[in-house]
């Protein structure tokens, strides 16, 4: 194919144009790669710089979470410490590391007296401890605020080492002394964002220190606290007791009667069995005669010296006198018995016990306090639910409330213990029908040392202690009152589950 | 619009029609790259549009058959083009699902400023696949010719419609590949 002059022409400027459009292309996309490549360089710079900061920054974090966690951890506050010299040490690549104790400027001599080396760890190892006491201002005895870096004098050592620095912390302890730490480093300055790490983890590092001597005095405290619970406790029941014994004194006058009445009745039958053992002498004074005359006993003479003493009513009434002195012995030995018991100072144990068995106890010792006047209804069943408590002190609790009771109604009245059976328990309605009480005295009910009796006759602390009894025993107690009508104490007892 | 398009349209006007066309369009289209493309550049979309534009003008043809036939010249250079891994692909369906998965994946890692169509996949069969082409551009098109480029490449028989177009009136393009 031919062309001709004017189609060459043309088609050499086409290829011409297409040739420079590739030529041009063709720079573009040189620039182009060009751009990428330093575009490539740049990134890779930035990547190593974030890979290095990144490191840095996993350093710092490395260091401040195995601070922290050693801070807030259990371990002896020694080494706490220890760990902390350690780990910033480390951290810093300081190269020597200390801790020392100062007491009115003077350093304190602690065992075992140790340093830290970067390369060794803890040793036995004195020969920096001059050049560090020459540097730390421990006579100034100052707490500072943050880190201190500063210039190490004649950093120079035997050991032709050169330190260049030495930086410091210290915080107060207790007793006056200074607790200091202190590395010795060759490095001349520190990064700011170094210090800046140091600062965040001696703030922690000393929220540490006052934790853990917070925690020795609330230690102390917390014996002393634990101590005085215990005296309180004694003194507790120790006033438990004396109340219990001071409401005998009450309860002795009517307890002296009740003992003396089968005493008075004893000592007039040994009388009479005194005089029936001179009518017996009598008549073995006389057998002993008729034999000694005539050798045998005649029947008649035996009759009639029998019908002269009357023997077969001395041997009638002498059974029936001996049989009323063991009753009479009886009922002492019971009174006595139950006094044993309430006086007995027991442990204050919670098992379980019956209510009624507790009731009828308590009346048998207050029960002299109520006189032919008063009448007595114990409603109380021995089918009673089972309850936790302490007899002893339950006793003393009910003892109490009817010695009230005994006060309150003085010529005569009648004193009712109910029982009802509810949801919530057993509940024990004590009720008087005596004098009753007005808003003023049932306010201060159950207060220590409030009575309205006349001196002499009560404490004042009869209820108190009853009211701390029950409470220790999980029961409610309640008073309902009404002036010149008569008092009921209700009291809630848990049942046994 | 990525160089490389603007590259193999160069390429596909000159094999077709030579390269003194491909000047007289350049001279006519007065772009402001002045037709001087790079497969690492980016140029105007609008650029793309006056060249098709002029072709359809001068070879009295519709704007649809330039872009399908484009698209599926273009296919075999793009498929040559392609990331590594893009080639294991047997079966159109597979492969039009490769494309948004891990073609476009693949491209956006160099290009990060490339703007790809989404392919929104709305049903599957054995034979049929429907899916939505979302792209500003709206080269439904030239995504036809690709397909048709694709079953060639696969050797497989495929029709392919649209059920909705964007240029008919509806409000999204939806494309229908089936297998005969």
């Amino acid at each position: 194919m031919t062309l001709s002059t004017d189609e060459l022409k043309k088609r050499i400027s086409v290829l011409e144009r297409k040739a420079s459009r590739e030529k041009r292309a063709r720079n573009t996309a040189e620039n182009q790669l060009e751009k990428y490549s330093l575009d490539i360089y740049n990134a890779n710079l930035s990547l190593k710089k974030a890979l290095a900061s990144s490191t840095q920054k996993q350093l710092e974090l490395e260091y401040l979470g195995r601070t922290s966690s050693d801070i807030a951890s259990e371990i002896p506050f020694n080494e706490m410490i220890a760990n902390m010299v350690m780990l910033t040490g480390s951290f810093c690549s300081a190269s020597y590391g200390f801790y020392i104790i100062s007491k009115n400027g003077k350093e304190m001599t602690t065992k075992p007296n140790k340093t830290w080396c970067l390369e060794t760890g803890w040793q036995e190892n004195n020969k920096f401890k001059q050049l560090i006491n020459k540097n730390l201002p421990l006579i100034e005895s100052t707490i500072v605020e943050s880190w201190v870096v500063s210039d190490v004098e004649n950093g120079q050592t035997e050991q032709n080492e050169c330190f260049n620095s030495i930086f410091y912390t210290n915080f107060a302890l207790t007793g006056d002394r200074i607790g200091w730490l202190a590395f010795l480093s060759k490095q001349k300055d520190f990064e700011k964002e170094i210090l800046s790490v140091l600062m965040t983890s001696r703030e922690h590092f000393l929220s540490g220190i006052r934790r853990r001597l917070t925690d020795v005095r609330i230690l102390k405290r917390n014996v002393q606290l634990q101590d005085s619970l215990n005296k309180l406790k004694k003194a507790r029941q120790q006033l438990i007791q004396s109340e219990k014994m001071a409401s005998l004194g009450q309860l002795a006058a009517g307890v002296a009667h009740e003992i003396n009445n089968p005493i008075a009745f004893i000592h007039s039958n040994m009388e009479v069995l005194k005089d029936y053992l001179v009518d017996y002498k009598v008549l073995n004074a006389e057998i002993k005669a008729s034999f000694d005359k005539n050798t045998v006993l005649e029947a008649t003479m035996y009759d009639e010296i029998c019908k002269k003493i009357d023997l077969s009513y001395i041997e009638e009434d002498s059974g029936d006198l001996l049989q009323s002195n063991i009753e009479g012995l009886d009922r002492v030995k019971e009174i006595v018995d139950n006094l044993k018991c309430f006086t007995h100072a027991g442990d204050e144990v919670l098992v379980e016990m019956s209510l009624s068995e507790c009731i009828t106890s308590a009346l048998k010792i207050a029960g002299n306090m109520f006189k032919y006047e008063h009448k007595v209804v114990n409603k109380v069943e021995d089918n009673c639910p089972l309850i936790q408590g302490n007899t002893g002190q339950l006793q003393q609790v009910f003892v109490n409330l009817f010695v009230n009771a005994a006060h309150a109604m003085e010529s005569s009245g009648q004193l009712t213990i109910d029982c009802n059976i509810t949801k919530e328990g057993v509940l024990i309605h004590v009720t008087d029908t005596g004098s009753g009480m007005d808003e003023t005295t049932l306010k201060q009910l159950f207060t220590p040392f409030f009575t309205t009796k006349p001196v002499g006759t009560g404490t004042g602390l009869g209820l108190s202690v009853s009211y701390a009894i029950l409470e220790a025993h999980g029961a409610k107690i309640t008073v309902d009152s009404k002036l010149n009508f008569g008092t009921t104490f209700n009291i809630l007892f848990p049942v046994v589950s | 619009m990525k160089g490389i398009v603007f590259v193999k349209f160069n390429e596909f006007i000159e094999e077709l029609w030579g390269d003194e066309f491909w000047d007289t369009l350049l001279d006519e289209a007065d772009l402001p790259s002045e037709g001087i493309y790079t497969t690492v550049e980016t140029y105007e979309d609008e650029e793309l549009f006056t060249l098709i534009g002029l072709v359809v003008e001068k070879k009295n043809i519709s704007s649809k058959d330039a872009q399908f036939a484009f698209g599926k010249w273009v296919f075999k250079e793009l498929y040559n083009a392609a990331p590594p891994g893009a080639h294991n692909f047997k079966d159109v369906f597979e492969f039009l699902h490769a494309v948004q998965d891990f073609i476009h994946v693949e491209v956006k890692k160099l290009n990060p400023d490339a703007l790809l169509p989404e392919f929104k996949f709305l049903s599957e069969s054995a034979n049929t696949l429907s899916f939505h082409y979302e792209s500003p551009r709206k080269l439904c098109y030239f995504c036809e010719g690709i397909v048709h480029g694709l079953a060639e490449h696969t050797e497989q028989k495929i029709e392919v419609s649209q059920s909705e177009c964007e240029h008919e009136g509806d409000q999204r393009c939806v494309i229908e590949v089936v297998k005969i």
